[in-house]
């Protein structure tokens, strides 16, 4: 029986026109608004624990709290990876959508120069959904659903943490793009579509859209 | 909402934890009476002032924290140890 | 009558607006309340009382004023002399019947002494039977506005909710309060500024010429600064660790909005709120407070009558006279309060008609103002420690700031009273200090005492009148509490409700307290007062509920289920397909074919590293450390009381590598469990928990032909059960999908699979299995067909068949709980129990006439009629056509064989016999290992 390539699904309806793009069925929609919300369940999404001050946590580099963007060679390619540290002795590598296999065996070879400690890799790709709120409003669109202060000040570009977004236990990652504020959020996968049904009411009030995944989904800022 | 300063994520909302209960420790199962047990599984002090407690940071970084609380005032202050 | 333009007036004359009052059309301008247009137009009834539904008109022209509170459109408890007039408003008066003049339960005020102090507590105590009678009739006399039970969705969705987080917050825009604002701000402090009316100023806004100026200048240093100004808006709470509500209300999208602020100082500046004065007919339409007829004049252009007579105790009340000339209105007569002058009572019941004064002097007047003091609204600062005390020099509460936290500052006319420089200057340095303590300078600001001026104590005229406007008490009301020993402000207050209506005590409480003192005869600092707590206003159920926000989980088949007809189930935040219709046609594809049930929200946690073994050795009740790689344990977990806490299997996938399943509801518990061992009692042991409940699809696909279905699907994965036998494990890919995980279990008692594939492809694998099975038989089987299949089974759910009190061993685990272990959670114990014996047991219970399907719950009686123990779970079997029990009893009726008798909701019984084995189904498990 000849198959069919499998095609992964988002735990978040694509709007219209649903497109493929690197094996997920995505949202093709394109919109300029001012105030974006997109879908980015398929990027490749590795978590990595090891000693929050051990060998493993000097090659990555990035402290908790933070995130940072590292050219790494994943697989065979350069490829730009957001290392987030997402908790005590917790990373999170985010790298574009197919890579997950590739950005496994990069963290493996993490996990290999520090043998003393115990290093876990496991490929979340598929646990996680993904969604990126970008505009100069997003932080007043956070600032309904989150106890904790997004304010430039408190939460510069680069920060992370965990907190209750909408109730919900959700990673939150400022990355601005090319200047303008956005931030990451990622969340279980069944509460993806929840998590993005909440953005978008609360949005509403500042014209928020929606825009579909495209990849690469950001420019080199 | 009382604010709990957790050693990890800063101050955060108290819906964010989950109260564990007064610091108890476990006795040795192998020689604890059934008293002893009894009073591990239920009896609290159940102070008015100060008091240390477990808290569970389940919306921020997953650990089980000590705090130091006043019951009577909500003071609050980091404590020591898991 | 509408004035001349005022100096201050913020109607704009050139935008004409018109209302509808009790169906009648009225004009408006821009920026008229609801009152101000109707008293334009010589309105001056605007609701009727509480108890008595005596007329009531203005009182304080302002949010608070008791007797301007309306319905508008289908949104009740509106205050009038608050919101603005909108294009064609549809404004009605509330709880009137038939009509605002003529309303029959007026009668009650003939009836005055069935309602006295505590008519509540002595009248409908007895007889308890009459209670459905008493209800119906109260029910018809409550006070407020009608609810709409359909609201319009564009109201529904216009309730929001946000946090902020300034350095400073500001709470009250009068000349203090902006004179803080604006030097917190100076100094780089982020700064939010929450003023209740529309427009900051406070009683500027209605002062004279030099007041005008002054706003003007501080409303400039306003807008320089880069405050965040909320109007419209105002703080209802300060809760711990300076959490501060405010409600924002009448914006563009939103109807109101709660701000959960979080300032780093909170700073308080209320100013003053004017008191009314206790006198027989204090309430008649047409009895003001100097400040409801200088906002009338100055800030609506509106005449509040024609005749007036005025009692003034300060200047602000002599500042009214010169409104009221200058407004054409004829001041008949001043009775200067500070020279022994005072009222004796009004006349006049739907509207004041005269005056009448000590000596036996009368004056006909349609309008009668007092000044006779002041009450400092401390609400907030009560809020954050303060107990206020009385100062009978100045006739009002003061905060004692010595007892506030250190985050919360007072400024203005709640510390003192002054010039407005003075006020200004103190402020300013209130204001700097704030942002100091929130990390904006080094050095503690000097804060500027403000003076204090003396007032004369007036509370209490010669005559008894209304003290609560909102609940109708009256100062009689009061004495009778006292004389029947209530005479503590917090029991008064709550046998007589004063101070427990809408204005919160704002304009009651210290005439409350003066009253009460009067009575006892003692000062009312000794008195003490009644504690302010939150809310400082009123607040909506809506703004409260704001966005309603629950989590929700679906499983990637979701989008399946709900295209092919399946009855929702919510378990926890997940919604699951209890079924497609038919769950018996479910069960019966399970047992002779195969079906395919989505599990996806069975907990799943990935371990990882060496001490694992031991972590499932303390954690499970069985045995951990002989798991070879490929297999797959079942195990129970308990608390530290014995108690079965979830249950589930675990599979060891790599030397250091285990998989662990929880129940779906368990699933966080369980990891939050298992973490608290790990973090609390063994930190030096190397494991890593990873939870990835949603990182895979699970589908469990079970029946006879099972494994010829899944062998259409898998790629390289070995399925014979010679090599993949009963409780065991393999990696491979599924349907071309690769990293999936495949157990061999059977909750159902069937041959089955529970294949883990990775989340994205849960579909498309579960559409796979159903296009590759079509000869077979297979179809979607829901939730309630799984439940039927594993209670044929005799598979105990945790949490249906236990409780919080079920010991393992009444759980039936005897075979399982290993006593032999040095030590797991909750051995101590159940080596207890198991010694001691004695406990209840999990058991199947044979219906004699096994057409009966008891409901769960159902109690089991012996043989005395005693109470044994309860049904736990009761289906109908589709297999074995008879109804199947599992429950608990009794040690001495658990042997197999005992008969005991189940009492059914209604009352009938049915004998019942204790079952050999717990499952009905193949008992010997011939199927599953199949």
């Amino acid at each position: 029986m000849a198959e069919a390539a499998a095609v992964a699904r988002s735990p978040i309806t694509p709007a219209a026109p649903e497109v493929v793009v690197a094996g997920w069925a995505v949202s093709g929609r394109r919109s300029d608004a001012a105030l974006l919300v997109t879908d980015c369940s398929p990027m490749a999404k590795v978590a990595l624990k090891a000693p929050a001050d051990g060998a493993a946590a000097r090659d990555l580099d990035v402290p908790f709290g933070r995130s940072a963007r590292q050219a790494w060679t994943v697989g065979d390619e350069a490829t730009t990876v957001l290392v987030v540290g997402g908790g005590p002795g917790e990373w999170l590598a985010l790298a574009p959508p197919g890579s997950q296999e590739a950005l496994r065996t990069r963290l493996d070879s993490t996990a290999a120069g520090a043998p003393e400690e115990l290093v876990t890799v496991v490929d979340l790709t598929h646990g996680r959904a993904l969604v990126r709120l970008t505009g100069d409003r997003s932080a007043d669109v956070l600032a309904k659903e989150t106890a904790v202060d997004v304010s430039a000040s408190a939460c510069p570009d680069g920060a992370a943490f965990r907190t209750a977004v909408a109730g919900l236990a959700t990673d939150v990652v400022r990355d601005d793009l090319g200047g303008v504020r956005s931030y990451l959020m990622h969340c279980e996968r069944s509460s993806g579509q929840y998590l993005f049904d909440c953005l978008l009411d609360a949005g509403a009030e500042f014209g928020i859209e929606v825009d579909g995944f495209s990849f690469p989904d950001s420019e080199e800022t | 909402m009382i604010l709990l300063p957790c050693p990890w994520c800063g101050h955060r909302d108290a819906g964010e934890f989950r109260y564990v209960g007064e610091g108890t420790r476990r006795p040795d199962p192998e020689t604890a009476t059934r008293q002893q047990w009894r009073d591990y599984l239920y009896l609290r002090a159940n102070v008015a002032g100060w008091t240390t407690e477990r808290w569970y940071h389940r919306m921020g970084c997953r650990r089980y924290l000590s705090l130091r609380r006043n019951t009577l005032t909500n003071e609050v202050a980091i404590g020591d140890g898991p | 009558m509408r004035l001349d333009p005022q100096a201050g007036e913020v109607i704009d004359r050139a935008a004409a607006l018109s209302l509808r009052w009790n169906g009648r059309a009225y004009p408006a301008h821009g920026g008229d309340t609801i009152v101000s247009a109707l008293a334009a137009s010589g309105e001056r009834v605007f609701s009727r009382s509480f108890k008595y539904h005596r007329p009531r008109g203005v009182l304080t022209a302002a949010f608070t004023d008791p007797g301007c509170i309306v319905q508008v459109g289908d949104e009740p408890n509106v205050r009038a002399a608050h919101r603005l007039v909108e294009e064609g408003m549809q404004v009605r008066s509330q709880d009137t019947w038939p009509s605002l003049r003529f309303d029959v339960k007026a009668a009650n005020e003939l009836v005055g002494r069935f309602l006295p102090a505590g008519f509540y507590y002595k009248t409908f105590i007895a007889p308890q039977r009459l209670w459905p009678s008493y209800e119906r009739v109260l029910r018809r006399f409550s006070h407020g506005g009608v609810v709409s039970p359909h609201p319009p969705q564009e109201r529904l969705g216009a309730y929001d909710s946000r946090h902020a987080h300034p350095d400073v917050l500001v709470a009250g825009g009068g000349p203090a309060g902006m004179a803080a604002a604006v030097a917190a701000a100076e100094t780089g402090a982020s700064v939010m500024l929450v003023e209740e009316e529309h427009a900051l100023g406070g009683h500027l806004r209605w002062g004279d010429k030099a007041d005008l100026a002054a706003l003007a200048e501080l409303r400039q240093r306003v807008d320089a600064a880069s405050v965040e100004v909320l109007t419209d808006a105002v703080v209802v709470g300060r809760y711990d660790h300076n959490e501060v509500a405010v409600v924002q209300r009448g914006l563009a999208h939103v109807h109101e909005r709660l701000i959960k602020a979080r300032p780093k100082t909170l700073v308080v500046a209320p100013g003053l709120l004017e008191r009314p004065y206790v006198f027989a007919g204090n309430d008649a339409p047409g009895v003001m407070l100097s400040t409801a007829v200088r906002r009338l004049i100055n800030l609506y252009a509106v005449k509040p009558g024609q005749r007036a007579v005025v009692l003034s105790a300060n200047p602000q009340g002599d500042a009214a006279v010169c409104d009221l000339e200058r407004a054409g209105v004829d001041v008949v007569h001043v009775e200067d309060a500070r020279r022994g002058g005072d009222v004796v009572r009004a006349i006049g019941r739907s509207g004041l008609r005269a005056v009448e004064l000590p000596g036996g002097r009368r004056f006909d007047c349609d309008l009668l103002v007092t000044a006779v003091g002041w009450t400092n609204p401390a609400s907030l600062l009560t809020m954050a420690g303060d107990v206020p005390a009385y100062d009978p020099r100045a006739a009002r509460y003061f905060p004692d700031v010595s007892r506030l936290s250190g985050d919360v500052l007072p400024a203005g006319g709640v510390v003192g009273d002054g010039t407005v420089d003075e006020l200004t200057a103190h402020a300013g340095a209130v204001g700097r200090e704030a942002a100091r303590r929130a990390g904006f300078g080094t050095t503690a600001v000097r804060v500027p005492k403000l003076p204090v001026d003396s007032h004369p104590e007036l509370f209490h005229g010669r005559t008894h009148g209304i003290v609560d406007f909102c609940e109708d008490v009256s100062s009689k009301d009061l004495l009778t509490a006292v004389a029947e020993g209530y005479s503590v402000p917090e029991l008064a207050k709550r046998y007589t409700t004063a101070t427990m209506g809408p204005t919160q005590g704002k304009l009651e409480t210290v005439n409350v307290v003066a009253i009460l003192a009067e009575a006892t005869g003692r000062t009312i600092a000794q008195t003490g007062t009644t504690t302010w707590r939150p809310p400082y206003a009123p607040v909506t159920l809506g703004a409260l509920a704001g966005r309603h926000r629950e989590p929700v989980r679906y499983s990637p088949m979701q989008p399946w289920h709900a295209a092919h007809g399946a009855v929702p189930l919510v378990a926890g935040a997940w919604v699951r397909p209890d079924h497609y219709g038919d769950p018996a046609a479910e069960v019966g594809a399970v047992r002779e074919r195969v079906g395919i049930i989505d599990v996806t929200p069975i907990g799943k946690l990935d371990l990882r590293g060496p001490d694992v073994p031991s972590l499932l050795n303390l954690v499970y009740v069985n045995r951990w450390s002989k798991l070879a790689v490929g297999r797959v344990r079942y195990g129970v977990m308990c608390a530290e009381d014995g108690v079965v806490f979830d249950d589930g299997v675990t599979a060891r996938l790599g030397d250091e590598h285990y998989l662990m399943t929880t129940t779906s509801s368990g699933a966080a518990a369980v990891w939050e469990w298992v973490e608290s061992w790990l973090q609390t009692e063994h930190p030096s042991w190397r494991v890593h928990v990873t939870p990835v409940t949603t990182s895979y699809a699970s589908i469990n696909v079970a029946g006879p032909r099972a494994r010829e279905l899944v062998a259409r699907v898998v790629d390289d994965v070995e399925l014979d059960p010679e090599t993949f036998g009963y409780m065991q494990v393999r990696t491979g890919r599924v349907a071309g999908v690769a990293g999936c995980v495949l157990w061999r279990i059977g909750f159902t008692g069937e041959l089955s699979y529970e294949l883990h594939v990775p989340a994205g492809y849960g579909l498309h694998v579960w559409e796979r299995l159903l296009g590759a099975g079509g000869d077979l038989g297979v179809r979607a089987v829901g939730i309630e067909a799984q439940r039927i299949l594993r209670l044929e089974k005799g598979h105990l759910i945790v949490g249906q068949d236990t409780d919080g009190l079920t010991g393992g061993f009444s759980a039936g685990l005897d075979g399982l709980i290993r006593l032999d272990k040095l030590d797991f959670v909750g051995r101590s114990e159940l080596l207890w129990q198991s010694q001691d014996g004695g406990h209840p047991r999990l058991v199947r219970l044979v219906l004699r006439n096994d057409t009966v399907v008891p409901d769960e719950g159902c109690q089991l009686v012996g043989r005395g009629g005693e109470v044994c123990g309860r049904v736990t779970s009761s289906r109908w079997s589709p297999t074995l056509r008879c109804g199947i029990c599992l429950g608990q009893v009794a040690a001495r009726l658990a042997t197999p064989g005992t008969e005991v008798t189940v009492r059914l909701p209604d009352g009938r019984s049915e004998p019942a016999v204790v079952a050999e084995n717990l499952a009905a189904v193949d008992p010997e498990g011939v199927r599953l290992r199949g």
